[in-house]
Parts: structure tokens; C-alpha cells; sequence
């Protein structure tokens, strides 16, 4: 009897740990048996690397946007308000890299903005970002004209679509920054207490936890992240388009919630977040070796994110 | 004459408690029936039973003839009985007509279809508020009512749903006198109607002059019922204190107490929602200094303003003579206090976090940078702090990486209790710290509150268990409206001299 509870509950540590990763493995697993001849290139990994970086840099800022029970839906309109001001200032001559550094400043202040607006009104997260995904999508047409903006430096497109071996250049971006956030978020008090105010918001306060601050510094972070995803998805398109990134929030909520962050704040981890997003970028890859149209894509993407979700809780409460 | 209501010998039983022993309970037609008690003596719980929330362990109820075991809530309204709760139970958005007909809106046929037939509700409305003494429109929205009003709308649903017992739940908590004198009016037309009224109150001098009989519990034991015109205010305090077989916390000597420095001191507290008006206290080395006080009293109001946690318009706080700005918890806690707050569940611990980062939680926030943000956690640390603090008060677990939700209440609290002793807090607030605790860890947690004294520290404990102030407190404060109305030493301090004072009538106490 006793025997049985603590097997019980290894398997459910083991799949915490380690269900996500199985779900990787199967799809990939599928993909290899349904279309041999395209999936064992060389250029696989290389393409789901590519692919999936950008949603995997917005997803681990809409990580902390989650953990702390919030949500940041305004992710998409900073990757393209970003992408689009640093275009713009490239296209003005500033050196390549005072262009960089002044988008991530700008991700970094829009995500500000979510976060004051969210202290100050005391509104939830999803109703200020579900307002400011608008207006920054708005400032980005009007600074735009609505155009796509293109022409910048041969050596930024460059510098990003490199591939060092068979990882993308992009791809060491995003891991370089899964490292500085997994580090965040186990070996630093920033970090604990932000756990701690998604698991317990009035114990937080009552622990002496400023609330209002860490709550700015959340959003800072997913600000953060998008504008170097704005940058990211630059350098690769080689243009910034005004309505780029549409819909990404999406993608970026599933990666979270797919790697295991729970929707009630407080439980969830940067490596979890990874895992999702390549879970997705794999999904979309393989419809992409399939032949899917672009319009079945939509269904199936979908279809899959509540799929791989449901079978986690299901195998998790199931045992 | 036929009881309406007749419990016999009712028993309820909780996992590790027995909330009641061996009640039984009657009400007559026409009769106001008093509960009284001290908190926690089992009078919701028999409220409960009897309005079919809770099923009772063993005993009978019987209602018109009828034997029951248990009720459903359903029986319960099928022979028309009513609870009036403290917190009412009136829909805001809806008019006061709508309010007393929700559930069973009166209908007629409008061609193919049933709609609410507004005319015949409001000239219902009209006839039962007319009854309760409410001069309004039924049209008029319940948001624009006084909350005397709005208990006025919640009696006339009762009898819209022709109510035969009234279970009213302190009543008169937040009323007027003047409103309390209206609201015993009404009351004395339902009596002349032959309605049987539950009355529940803390306040001796109030239902002494509407009660017809009153039933005393203690602890879950049945103590008896009386005739109101035959008891005394006196008489009742001693049924409700009855004789305790007490353990003692206190200090043997308690005197050194009193030549102590004073460590900790608190002037001219005051709020701007009135809970608390201009408190003044001191506290010394190693005194425990208690709260007593009618819940809602503004103890809990004036700990959270001390702490931080909740603002405060005026007020200055001084530890070891110098002022301390606790204008948040963060501050606070820098300043060397620390809080045990009432619920555990919602303001106490983390239930995403382990034992261990339950309790590292606080010495990372006190030893930080930048306002609580800067720093990089000590793991080695966190897991040597929480192992001794585990030893040390004697938590319960398997091991400390266990996560808190998987532990006894009693339990818990100690982890709460431990995080404090890990950031060296010298200033202790308790406020209800063995709400919902067995009696067993209940011992636990008064001899480690003694210690904590003995080791020099400052607490403050706010209970509404006066066994439990007498037990550990070196001084009790006696709490009512917003003001410590009377400070007794322990050695004069007995649970009859708090009741008296915390119950007394304000305008009788002036």
C-alpha cells in the first residue's frame, strides 16, 4: 500500500520533469515515420531551431506574465512596434547597434507602460494588454504609414541568419536568454518572489513583498523579450511589415501553458516554456513537410495546442 | 402547544473535533429564543443543521410532527425556515420587490409565454413591506438601502416565503439604537403573528428585553435554558464562562515583567474607515500583551495598521524608543516586526512553495537589496535555516522539501510561526493564532509564544478565545468600537470582568 503511493508519486515527479519532453519526442517520432525523406535532413533541426526561437523568446517573457496569475495579450504589437522603430532608425543611418540597443530600451519601456497601467488602475492584466496590443499595433501603422519598412544594413540580416554548424544564430539567442532566465528564476530573490506573489498575492504583501514593483518588473521582462524578438524577427525577414507578429500572444501563451506554467500563477519554469515553444515549432514544421495548406494549419495548430495540454493533465491526474 | 421547531439531542462531529454534544433545542410559536455562547461554542453549527447546511452526526429533528435525521436545505424551506445572515444575503442590482420574490416570481400567461407578472409582485412587495415597517417603493433598487434596510428587506423575504422560523444571526451588529428599536418592533408583530424567532446575540442588555427564553452553549455542550424574566445579565455570563479546568502559560514570576524597558509602544493609531480611533499602547520585553474584544471590534484593523499591511491616517510607532515608519509591511519587517495573520489559507502561507521555501521566504526578503528585489538566494542557507527551524518548533513532516498543503493546520502555523523566528523579527502579532487548530497543537503553539517572551521578544495576540488570552497574556487590552475601553493585569483579569466590559452598551458604558 505504501509501496504503491510512493511509486504513484515518482511517476507524477517524472512526468512533471519530463512529460513535455515526451510529447516532443512523440511528435517528432510521428513525423519521422509519416514523411521519412523530408524529416532526415540535415536542415530539420536547423528549421524547427529557426522557426521556433521567436515564439520561444516572446513565451518565456509571457511566462512571467502568467506566473504571476496575469497575462501580457500586447507581446505581438511589441515584436512589431519594435521591430518597426528599429527598422526605422537603421533605415535613418544610426549605427546597427545603438539600433538594437534603443529597440530592446523600447520593449523594455512598452512593457513599463503594461505594468504602471496595471498598478495604477488596479485592472487585470488582460484587460490593459488586451488594450494596449491595440494601441501599439496602432502607433505602429501610423509610424509606418502603414508600409513595410526595408533597405537596412547587409551586415544586421547577416549577423541574425547565420547558422553555426547547425544551430541558427537565433537559436543561441534564445538559449543565451533561457539561461539568464532560468538563473533568474532559481537563484534569485527577484525571482522567488515572484513565485511567490503568483502562489499567494496577500501572503506576498504580508512577507514584506512590494507587490507594485514586481509586478512593473514583470511586465518589463516580457516587454524585454519581445522587443529582442521584434530584433530577431527583423534580422530573419529582412523587412518590417506593420501588421508582423499578429497573433503571436497566442503562440506564446500556448508555449507556457503547454510547458507546464499553470494559469493560476505561481508554478511553472523557463525550461518548460522551451520545451513548448519547440513542441509548437515542430508542429509547425511538420505541417509544413506535410503539405498542409496554410488555411488547414490554422485547424490543426489548434486542434494540437488543446490536444498536447489535455493529454499532460490527463496522463499527469490519470496515474 | 406544538413546538415549531424541536432538536433532540443533536450531535455533530468534525474530523478531530465534536463541535456538538448532546444538544437539544426548541422553539415555540410566537417565542423569541436566544442562542448564546462565546464564539466557537457551536451556534452556527446548529444553525446549520437546522437550516439543512450540515448534516448532524447523530440526534433527531422534529418539525411540524414530522422525525428527520438530517434536513436538506429544501426541507428546511419546505416548512419555512429562514436564516437572516450577519453578511445579507440581498441582491444589489436587483429592486427590493425582485429581492423578495427571487426563486418564485409570481407569472402569468402572456400569450404563448410565461412572464413575470410585475403588477401582482409589486403590490405584494407592497403588503409585506408594510409589515416590517420599510416605508420604500418596491421599485426601488437595493443598492440605494442602508444596510438597517436592507436586513429590513431580508426578514419581509422571509415571510414572502412564508417563514414560520426566523434564525436571525446577530442582528443587530451594525445597526443604530435607533434602528435596533425598530428592528425589536418588528420583531414583537412576527411574535404576535406566532412566528418562533432565533435570536442570536452578544449583547446581554438586548436580549434581555426581547428574549421570551434563552439556551446557553459552551464548547459544543448544552449548559440550559432559562426563562429570560427569571435570569440576570450575571447569571448568563457565568453559564457562558462556566468553570474552566485551565493549563497556565504564564510567566512564574510576572512581576519582572513590569520593571522591564518598554521595547515596543504605539501612540494616537487612528483610520479613516473609523475601525480604530486614536489607540495608544506600550509593550515590554518579553510582555505578551492581549486583545479581547467582540468580533469586529477593530483588533485585527488596528494590527494590520501597526503592521503596515493597511493604511492609517494618524499614529506614530516607536521600537526600543525610536519612531519606525511602517507605512508597508516591507518596513516593518526592516524595523524588526513580524505578522501571524488570521487566515492561513488566504494571507499565511504559500501553497505553491515547500516547508523550506515557505520559511526562507522572509530572511531573503529582510536581507535583501533594493527594496526587497536584489540578491541571490542562499540555498545552503534556506536548507540549514528551515532544518532547524523544523527542529526547533518541532514541525511535524517527512522532510522540508515537502510542500506546505501537505501538512495539519497546526503544522502550518508553526511553518508560519518559523519564518518570523528565521528573520529574528522581535516584535510578534498573532492575531487568532490557533483558529481552526486542534487542541493538541493549540498547547503547542501557547508555550511557544511563552518562549518567545522568555527569549526577550515582544507579542501581541488578538483572540476571540478568552480561555486562550488568559492562558498566555501577561496583560489584556479589552477592545470595543475602535478603542481599548479597559486594560486589566492578568492577576484581575477574569473571562467575566472582559465579557462585561467588551458587551457593555455603549451608551450604559459612557
Amino acid at each position: 500500500m505504501e509501496r504503491k503511493k510512493t511509486e504513484k508519486m515518482s511517476f507524477q515527479a517524472i512526468w512533471q520533469k519530463y512529460g513535455t519532453f515526451g510529447i516532443l519526442i512523440l511528435l517528432l517520432a510521428i513525423l519521422a515515420i509519416a514523411n521519412p525523406e523530408n524529416f532526415f535532413m540535415p536542415s530539420t533541426v536547423t528549421q524547427i531551431l529557426a522557426q521556433s526561437s521567436v515564439n520561444i523568446l516572446i513565451a518565456m517573457g509571457e511566462f512571467f506574465a502568467i506566473l504571476i496569475a496575469g497575462i501580457d495579450l500586447s507581446v505581438g504589437s511589441v515584436v512589431a512596434l519594435t521591430g518597426m522603430v528599429t527598422a526605422k532608425l537603421m533605415t535613418y543611418g544610426l549605427p546597427v547597434a545603438l539600433c538594437m540597443i534603443l529597440g530592446l530600451l523600447l520593449g523594455a519601456f512598452l512593457g513599463l507602460l503594461n505594468g504602471l497601467l496595471v498598478n495604477g488602475t488596479g485592472l487585470h492584466p488582460f484587460i490593459i494588454t488586451l488594450g494596449t496590443q491595440a494601441i501599439f499595433r496602432g502607433i505602429t501603422l501610423i509610424i509606418s504609414n502603414s508600409s513595410a519598412v526595408f533597405g537596412f544594413p547587409a551586415s544586421f540580416t547577416a549577423m541574425l541568419s547565420k547558422n553555426f554548424g547547425i544551430v541558427p544564430v537565433v537559436a543561441l539567442i534564445a538559449i543565451v536568454t533561457a539561461l539568464i532566465l532560468s538563473f533568474l528564476t532559481k537563484k534569485t530573490k527577484l525571482g522567488r518572489n515572484i513565485y511567490a506573489l503568483g502562489g499567494n498575492r496577500e501572503a506576498a504583501w504580508y512577507s514584506g513583498i512590494n507587490i507594485k514593483l514586481h509586478t512593473a518588473i514583470v511586465f518589463v521582462i516580457s516587454g524585454l523579450c519581445a522587443g529582442l524578438a521584434g530584433i530577431v524577427l527583423l534580422g530573419r525577414v529582412g523587412s518590417a511589415e506593420p501588421a508582423a507578429a499578429t497573433g503571436f500572444e497566442t503562440y506564446a501563451i500556448a508555449a507556457a501553458i503547454i510547458g507546464g506554467t499553470s494559469f493560476f500563477g505561481g508554478k511553472g519554469k523557463i525550461f518548460g516554456v522551451v520545451m513548448g515553444g519547440l513542441i509548437i515549432g515542430v508542429i509547425n514544421f511538420g505541417m509544413n513537410i506535410l503539405a498542409l495548406s496554410s488555411t488547414l494549419q490554422q485547424v490543426v495548430m489548434g486542434a494540437l495546442i488543446i490536444g498536447s495540454v489535455a493529454l499532460d493533465r490527463f496522463v499527469a491526474e490519470k496515474r | 402547544m406544538q413546538a415549531l421547531v424541536e432538536m433532540i439531542d443533536v450531535v455533530k462531529k468534525f474530523p478531530g473535533v465534536t463541535a456538538l454534544r448532546d444538544i437539544s433545542f426548541q422553539v415555540l410559536p410566537g417565542e423569541v429564543h436566544v442562542l448564546l455562547g462565546e464564539n466557537g461554542a457551536g451556534k452556527s453549527t446548529l444553525m446549520k443543521i437546522l437550516s439543512g447546511v450540515y448534516a448532524p452526526t447523530s440526534g433527531r429533528i422534529l418539525l411540524e410532527g414530522k422525525s428527520y435525521a438530517r434536513l436538506t436545505p429544501a426541507d428546511a424551506k419546505k416548512h419555512g425556515i429562514s436564516v437572516i445572515y450577519q453578511e445579507l444575503s440581498v441582491i444589489d442590482a436587483l429592486s427590493i420587490a425582485e429581492n423578495l420574490f427571487v426563486g418564485h416570481l409570481p407569472m402569468k400567461r402572456y400569450g404563448a409565454f410565461q412572464v413575470v407578472d410585475r403588477r401582482q409582485m409589486e403590490e405584494r412587495a407592497a403588503e409585506l413591506l408594510q409589515k416590517v415597517g420599510l416605508k420604500r417603493s418596491p421599485q426601488t433598487p437595493v443598492e440605494a438601502l442602508s444596510i438597517s434596510e436592507k436586513q429590513q428587506v431580508e426578514i419581509a423575504k422571509a415571510l414572502a416565503s412564508d417563514s414560520r422560523v426566523l434564525i436571525m444571526d446577530e442582528p443587530t451588529t451594525s445597526l443604530t439604537q435607533e434602528e435596533v428599536k425598530h428592528l425589536f418592533r418588528v420583531i414583537r408583530a412576527l411574535k404576535a403573528e406566532g412566528k418562533g424567532i432565533v435570536f442570536i446575540s452578544h449583547k446581554l442588555e438586548e436580549l434581555l428585553e426581547i428574549g421570551d427564553r434563552v439556551t446557553v452553549l459552551k464548547d459544543g455542550g448544552y449548559v440550559g435554558t432559562r426563562n429570560i424574566k427569571d435570569v440576570t445579565a450575571d447569571d448568563l455570563v457565568t453559564m457562558m464562562v462556566g468553570r474552566e479546568v485551565k493549563k497556565n502559560y504564564q510567566n512564574e514570576t510576572p512581576l519582572d515583567r513590569k520593571r522591564a524597558e518598554v521595547l515596543f509602544e504605539v501612540q494616537h493609531i487612528t483610520r479613516a474607515d473609523n475601525k480604530v480611533r486614536d489607540v495608544s499602547f506600550q509593550l515590554r520585553r518579553g510582555e505578551i500583551l492581549g486583545f479581547a474584544g467582540l468580533v469586529g471590534s477593530g483588533r485585527s484593523e488596528l494590527m494590520n495598521s501597526i503592521f503596515g499591511a493597511e493604511p492609517r491616517t494618524g499614529g506614530r510607532v516607536f521600537f526600543k524608543g525610536k519612531e519606525i515608519h511602517t507605512k508597508n509591511p516591507y518596513r516593518a519587517i526592516q524595523s524588526g516586526l513580524g505578522m501571524v495573520t488570521e487566515n492561513r489559507r488566504k494571507t499565511g502561507f504559500f501553497g505553491n512553495f515547500s516547508i523550506k521555501e515557505n520559511i526562507s521566504i522572509l530572511p531573503f526578503v529582510k536581507n535583501s537589496s533594493l527594496g526587497g528585489v536584489g540578491g541571490l538566494l542562499d540555498l545552503k542557507f534556506e536548507k540549514a535555516c528551515a532544518e532547524r527551524q523544523k527542529q526547533d518548533l518541532h514541525i511535524k513532516c517527512a522532510s522540508v522539501e515537502q510542500n506546505i498543503t501537505e501538512l495539519s493546520g497546526g503544522n502550518q502555523q508553526k511553518v508560519i510561526l518559523s519564518k518570523w523566528c528565521a528573520a529574528n523579527s522581535e516584535i510578534l502579532i498573532f492575531d487568532e493564532p490557533t483558529k481552526g487548530i486542534d487542541v493538541g497543537s493549540k498547547g503547542e503553539i501557547y508555550a511557544l509564544i511563552r518562549r518567545l517572551s522568555n527569549e526577550g521578544k515582544g507579542v501581541l495576540v488578538v483572540s476571540s478565545e478568552l480561555p486562550e488570552l488568559l492562558a498566555v497574556c501577561d496583560t489584556i487590552a479589552v477592545f470595543r468600537e475602535g478603542e481599548i475601553v479597559k486594560t486589566f493585569p492578568i492577576e484581575e483579569a477574569s473571562e467575566e470582568k472582559i465579557i462585561a466590559v467588551s458587551t457593555a452598551d455603549t451608551a450604559k458604558a459612557q
